[in-house]
């Protein structure tokens, strides 16, 4: 049976926060929460891992009380149970604090797991850091922005577009891997298993002290980084004149940008000529 | 009194949404079109468990709450009222009924294929003589052995072309004794059970609206409802509960046309300025904004008491009446705001305004839903 473990985060609903310039954080509280795309794609990727090979996923998270709400999401998905990890100590964590405190977690209530699998980046902050800093924590191999991967025998067999390129690498377990939202559409959760996730789900909440962890390496204390300013990608805007018929153009249209409208609407197009 | 949504309410919105807005988004201009009803969204929604909402887990379903129930009817109806309506009257009407009336043996053998949606469930009381006035109806079943034999007309039966289980009220008549009505549980291949022709309606095109014909429709007695229980104690229970779905469904609609009007009144620019920076169209959103907000809290109230198997007879009335009149002022007031575009095809506003106008008509018109609420304040003891 497999052991797998989801890293999973709660991140604002809407696309752009106001940033609190005396706290030096996202005004999170202004927005409802959501379980972050790349990490429900990650779920979902350990959820047929279980669905074909039997395992068992515990689904953890770092963050306020709030947060516990992903964690009855994934139960509600097909995650066996949750653990929170919420301390003021961890308050204000950056990228490698996080990964400290979430790899001592795993050390402590998944010591013999097989894969971990966290989102490829965050709608929120989108650094991309804690899943690479916590391989080096747990001190495993990890290969980051998977698309798709195939497991036989303890060896992960995994594609993953970079630079354009398509690699194929293979990993022994245990081992890391972060989760690119290119495959693997998280499934819906069920209404009995929603009921099933509040009725008798298991969730644990801890504090420092329950994972015995350093409070000078968590939290602010913790955290080297500092963060001068937040702002959005700059969008570059180019002004392209179709011209011709209705029909050319739009079919001129689909032939240049069909990727990229693609990307925008959620959908492959190709399925559609 | 705690008037903010639980954990697991809030999850629940969350998920109904995020399916709604996927997968009956994109279809729901085409199917209200071409009145369509989209049975591959069904296959999507029946291993979710939206046709067993409240039918327990024993039977199949997943056994929540009717907070819940009306969050899940809400969030479809603010994106499609047409597939919103076939769940709200599948659950509370097509199979409400059985698990509250129905013998063991009837829960057993008809809420399974009710809760996974193999078969979608309808209610059929109302006749060309009989709707508001429920003792009317005079479709009539005569014994004969161990069946009866049924003869009769239903209108306006929402999913009646699509149902597999239909609850029929009719007359049975007993020699010597006075007919009373009976509801009887009716399967679609039961032969002289026919569908009409699919309705015309202004709106929830996507829903197929039909006549039900019973000519000669031999059913077993043991198919009456709750063997002896009268037909309209039955339908007076499963409306009361039917209405919280009603006032859901039209709460959804007013919050989708809300949602539409908000967003256009930032985009569409006049005299050089966003819509939404004159103070007439801020009134307009504020107002539409506080009425969609009362109805809400009436009407979870209602689903509050319902739970605490308190009654909620009167308090589902008030929520169907209040939501219902919500729906039709706030879409009319989206299609305002949204000018010639409102009144557009192009623009969802027009199908919400369309589909507003029957949530003050079925399940009980406004004036019954008065009637209801008068009786209960009349007779109060004081």
């Amino acid at each position: 049976m497999l052991n797998l473990v989801t890293c999973i985060k709660q991140v604002p609903m809407v696309s752009e926060l106001p940033w609190d310039s005396k706290r030096g954080t996202l005004k999170r509280e202004m927005a409802d929460g959501m379980m972050n795309p790349a990490c429900k794609h990650a779920l979902e990727a350990a959820l047929l891992l279980k669905n074909k090979f039997s395992g068992h996923i515990t689904a953890i998270t770092m963050g306020p009380p709030m947060a516990e709400e992903v964690l009855h999401e994934a139960i509600a998905m097909g995650a066996d149970r949750g653990i929170l990890l919420c301390d003021p100590h961890m308050a204000g964590a950056d990228t490698l604090a996080t990964s400290y405190t979430l790899a001592r977690l795993i050390e402590k209530e998944c010591a013999d797991f097989d894969l971990v699998l966290c989102g490829c980046n965050t709608t929120d902050s989108e650094t991309a850091q804690v899943a690479p800093q916590l391989t080096e924590e747990l001190d495993v191999p990890g290969v980051m922005y998977v698309d798709q991967f195939e497991l036989s025998d303890k060896s992960l067999r995994m594609q993953r577009t970079v630079d354009g390129f398509l690699e194929t690498l293979e990993m022994e377990l245990p081992g890391l891997i972060s989760v690119s939202t290119q495959q693997y559409s998280p499934r819906y959760a069920s209404f009995s298993g929603l009921q099933e996730a509040f009725n008798e789900s298991d969730i644990k909440i801890y504090g420092i002290k329950d994972i015995g962890v350093d409070p000078e390496l968590t939290g602010k204390k913790g955290s080297p980084t500092k963060i001068l300013d937040v702002y959005s990608p700059m969008a570059n805007k180019d002004n392209i004149v179709l011209s011709g018929s209705p029909r050319n153009v739009v079919e001129e249209l689909f032939k240049k940008f069909d990727d990229k409208i693609g990307s925008a609407i959620g959908k492959d197009l190709k399925e559609y000529e | 009194m705690d008037f903010n949504p639980c954990m697991k309410h809030k999850i629940v919105r969350k998920t109904v949404r995020e399916f709604a807005e996927a997968e009956l988004g994109p279809i729901a201009y085409e199917i209200d079109k071409d009145a369509r009803f989209p049975w591959e969204v069904v296959e999507k929604m029946r291993p979710l468990n939206f046709f067993g909402l409240q039918i327990p887990q024993k039977y199949g379903g997943a056994g929540m709450d009717s907070i819940s129930y009306a969050i899940v009817i809400e969030e479809i109806s603010r994106v499609c009222a047409a597939v919103g309506l076939c769940v709200t009257v599948h659950n509370s009407v097509g199979a409400y009924p059985i698990l509250f009336f129905g013998t063991e043996a009837q829960k057993k053998r008809y809420l399974p294929p009710l809760a996974c949606g193999e078969r979608i469930g309808a209610f059929c009381l109302t006749e060309s003589n009989a709707g508001s006035d429920a003792g009317g109806v005079e479709t009539n079943a005569v014994r004969e052995g161990d069946n009866y034999i049924i003869n009769g007309t239903k209108i306006f039966v929402t999913n009646g072309g699509i149902c597999g289980t239909a609850l029929i009220f009719a007359n049975v008549e007993t020699e010597g004794i006075r007919p009373d009505t009976r509801v009887f549980i009716i399967e679609k291949d039961t032969p002289g059970f026919l569908v009409g022709e699919i309705e015309d309606l202004c709106g929830m095109r996507a829903n197929p609206v039909s006549s039900l014909f019973l000519e000669d429709c031999v059913v077993p007695a043991e198919n009456i409802l709750g063997n002896s229980i009268s037909g309209l104690k039955i339908g007076f229970t499963a409306l009361d509960a039917g209405r919280l779905g009603i006032a859901a469904q039209a709460l959804g609609i007013a919050q989708g046309a809300f949602d539409a009007a908000v967003k256009y009144s930032k985009e569409r620019q006049q005299f050089k300025k966003p819509l939404s920076s004159f103070q007439t169209i801020q009134n307009y959103l504020a107002d539409m904004a506080t009425e969609i907000d009362a109805g809400r809290l009436l009407l979870y109230r209602a689903c509050s008491l319902k739970d605490e198997n308190k009654p909620f007879s009167a308090e589902a009335a008030m929520a169907k009446l209040y939501c219902s009149r919500v729906a039709t002022t706030v879409t009319n007031q989206a299609v305002q705001i949204h000018g010639g575009y409102g009144y557009s095809k192009e623009y969802d506003v027009e199908r919400f305004f369309r589909d507003a106008k029957v949530t003050e008509i079925y399940e009980g018109t406004s004036e019954v839903q008065r009637m209801v609420i008068s009786r209960s304040i009349l007779t109060k003891l004081t």
